[in-house]
């Protein structure tokens, strides 16, 4: 397994918990759209997303990041967004 | 129908005109236009009338009066007239009492921000202009603005610096800087009265029959983990307003065990703290649609 595979994996199970999905992590398809269509999540599942990555990760996501779009729109980009920023 | 269905009827067209008046002629001129203003909104909008009939009948226990009913298209009218001058930062001949001001400073000394829980009641801009200048601290608020975005647009080029204090809701980073400005001990207003049409509602009881209030704003709460109060501004006269901050919660904590109930219990305090507010300012009560549910069912 690849790491990009492997941090998706992890990521997915971050999302499952953080929000109480009643789903398995590995349903979460990583180029379905997180928000809107898609897993159908709002921007306040996104924050409880943002709270949780900066407690297991050791950084912000920010909303002044022009990227934001971009970063949550995909358990792909997300899970890359981490591997690229992540601290600890 | 629901209000993000509805238009915006004709309230840009009115707010031009009167952004045009007051900028010549003067606050007073633009006060005494409110009357021909107020009342051709009031004699334009048959369902508008019948929302305002149907609330006021519940909160003054009542048949209300014609007059009572016009009465509240004209304040809020006038609330269009100030929000002119307040969103612009010119206070200058406002008298603005405030209640619990003492309270929400309390809060701030936490360092934790605070939350102000608001309904379309009254006006947000008095609000904020007393949040403004008792406090020195950032102050947004979380809108949908989608639904006003002509009403929004006007404002963000006649005051672009409130504009600049409005997060519009809707993109997946809307409420990290409702978090970022928390952490900045700012002050974060939500509006808990209306449903957008999408997401989680629950029915609770308000002013004797079950409406329908959102669940998001106290999800919300929950998640931003601070301090929340009830605030509103409510006119009392021309360039009169009350500002009220009132304690809602310390902090809102939802038991993940039984989350619906506890939401439950959460909403059900907010609308009735709402219903003794509305109740007490009948004429300010600004949900100009069928809060119930209930046209066409007689």
């Amino acid at each position: 397994m690849s790491s990009a595979i492997a941090m998706e994996s992890e990521v997915a199970a971050l999302i499952v918990e953080a929000l109480h999905l009643e789903m398995a992590p590995e349903d979460i398809a990583p180029d379905a759209p997180l928000f809107g269509e898609g897993l159908g999540l709002d921007s306040i599942d996104a924050l409880e997303i943002a709270l949780a990555v900066s407690r297991r990760y050791g950084f912000q996501l920010r909303s002044d990041d022009e990227r934001n779009g971009q970063i949550f729109a995909s358990l792909r980009n997300l899970a890359a967004h981490i591997e690229k920023n992540r601290v600890q | 129908m629901t209000w993000t269905r509805q238009k915006e009827r004709g309230s840009l067209a009115a707010l031009r005109l009167m952004a045009w008046i007051v900028t010549r002629l003067g606050y007073r001129i633009g006060y005494a236009l409110l009357y021909p203003i107020a009342t051709y909104f009031f004699l334009s909008s048959p369902l508008q009338r019948q929302a305002v009939r149907r609330f006021q009948r519940r909160a003054l226990g009542r048949e209300p009066t014609r007059r009572e009913v016009f009465r509240s298209f004209f304040v809020f009218s006038a609330t269009l007239l100030d929000r002119l001058f307040l969103v612009d930062g010119k206070r200058h001949g406002y008298e603005l009492r405030v209640v619990g001001l003492d309270l929400l400073n309390e809060r701030i000394a936490r360092g934790q921000g605070c939350i102000l829980l608001g309904a379309h009641l009254g006006s947000f801009e008095a609000m904020r202009a007393v949040a403004d200048t008792g406090c020195p601290v950032e102050v947004v608020a979380l809108m949908h603005q989608e639904n006003a975005a002509n009403v929004a647009s006007f404002f963000a080029e006649w005051g672009p610096r409130q504009a600049a204090a409005v997060i519009p809701l809707g993109r997946p980073d809307a409420m990290l800087r409702a978090k970022e400005c928390l952490e900045r001990n700012g002050l974060v207003g939500i509006l808990a009265d209306r449903t957008p049409g999408t997401g989680k509602v629950t029915r609770v009881p308000f002013l004797g029959t079950d409406a329908a209030f959102p669940l998001g704003p106290h999800i919300l709460a929950g998640v931003l983990d601070a301090p929340v109060m009830i605030a509103f501004g409510v006119w009392t006269g021309p360039r009169s307003y009350e500002v009220h901050f009132q304690p809602f919660a310390d902090r809102i904590t939802i038991d993940r065990r039984d989350r619906q109930a506890a939401l439950d219990v959460i909403v059900r305090d907010y609308a009735s703290r709402f219903e003794d507010i509305a109740r007490k300012f009948p004429y300010n009560w600004f949900n100009f649609y069928d809060f119930w549910e209930e046209f066409g069912t007689g």
